[in-house]
């Protein structure tokens, strides 16, 4: 498959809003299960997403050195993460926190969107599935916030790699599309 | 949504601004007139949000004049002295934004921004002197405040 190029001019930075995480999950109430998503770093600053590579470096008798890379273990933070109304995920989230629900905290369908890549229609995405978010704190000091962590599982349904497809928009129900096999 | 009309239409609920002339960016001093004074935000500043949200602040000063007198304070409880009196009648004003923080009600500023606070940058009204060459004499009070909002007409992602 065609490596896609970034859909800015020439010399044009990305903005920061063009990559997007999106986190979904079900919710059940009463017999009615509903998929829910929300766009992370609402009031965020700076949150990237580090790749945590695992690298093992040997160099042969010669001097010259061989770099693999193991894996990676992709997680992003959110801090702050505050507690604001109407937010469905800070809600689900401070659910398990106080039940201590620590094993319901691994369920989370994870997108990346990166809207710098692709056209109107077709943005360019990844879907991670299986995916854990995690609270590491509550408090602050004017305003509560509960930093998040999400870890990505690299993992489609069992695939052993994340999906790569296209999202139609930029919107809490956009149609993810999965990429065809060339 | 233009922002100066809309800090008019909420000031204009205040009793006190309610009760006296009201002018915006015009200093006229005559007893018992309000001015609204706009300030400028230093952009350079600003962060960002992730979501291309952007916080700002929209910042003014509500200049108040007040007759004064020359009495001297009468040590009689029963005797209100008129310059205090007077700060006291403009302490209502400023304890009404307090009011409203308190009750999370804000000037609108459209779909676009929700509103974080609005805050006083002090407890009491600044007293800013006398003018003693008009008649009355008029002593100067302001009280600035600021409105904290989050601006998100440029954020590309919509919630259903």
């Amino acid at each position: 498959m065609a490596i896609s190029q970034f859909n800015l001019n020439d010399k044009q930075r990305a903005e920061r809003k063009l990559l997007i995480t999106v986190a979904e999950w079900k919710e059940t109430e009463g017999t009615t299960t509903s998929t829910v998503r929300e766009i992370l770093g609402t009031r965020t600053e700076d949150s990237s997403i580090e790749y945590n590579a695992d690298i093992e470096t040997t160099t042969d008798i010669r001097g010259i050195n061989y770099t693999d890379v193991n894996r990676t273990q992709p997680q992003q933070d959110f801090d702050p993460y505050l507690i604001l109304g109407g937010s469905k995920l800070g809600a689900f989230l401070n659910d398990k926190r106080r039940r201590n629900a620590v094993s319901e905290l691994n369920d989370f369908t994870v997108y990346v969107i990166t809207a710098f890549v692709g056209e109107t229609g077709a943005y360019e995405a990844e879907c991670h599935t299986g995916c854990t978010i995690t609270y590491t704190a509550i408090g602050g000091d004017s305003n509560v916030n509960m930093p998040i962590s999400v870890y990505l599982s690299n993992d489609y349904n069992g695939s052993g790699a994340p999906k790569t497809g296209t999202v139609d928009k930029l919107s809490d129900d956009f149609v993810f599309t999965p990429d065809q096999a060339s | 949504m233009d922002k100066n009309q809309a800090i008019i239409d909420y000031l204009i609920q205040c009793p006190y601004i309610q009760n006296s002339p009201l002018y915006f960016n015009l200093v006229n001093a005559r007893n018992d007139d309000v001015q609204i004074i706009t300030s400028s935000e230093d952009v350079t500043t600003r962060t960002p949000y992730i979501d291309g949200s952007i916080p700002k602040k929209y910042t003014f000063t509500l200049i108040t004049f007040k007759s004064i007198t020359d009495m001297a304070v009468v040590k009689d409880s029963q005797h209100v002295n008129e310059n205090v009196d007077d700060l006291a009648d403009v302490q209502s004003l400023l304890d009404w934004i307090h009011e409203q923080e308190d009750a999370h009600n804000y000037p609108d500023f459209g779909d676009d921004c929700y509103i974080d606070d609005i805050q006083t940058t002090t407890d009491e009204p600044q007293f800013d002197g006398i003018n003693d060459e008009l008649t009355p004499p008029l002593a100067m009070y302001s009280i600035s405040i600021i409105v904290n909002y989050i601006d998100t007409h440029k954020v590309l992602w919509k919630e259903n």
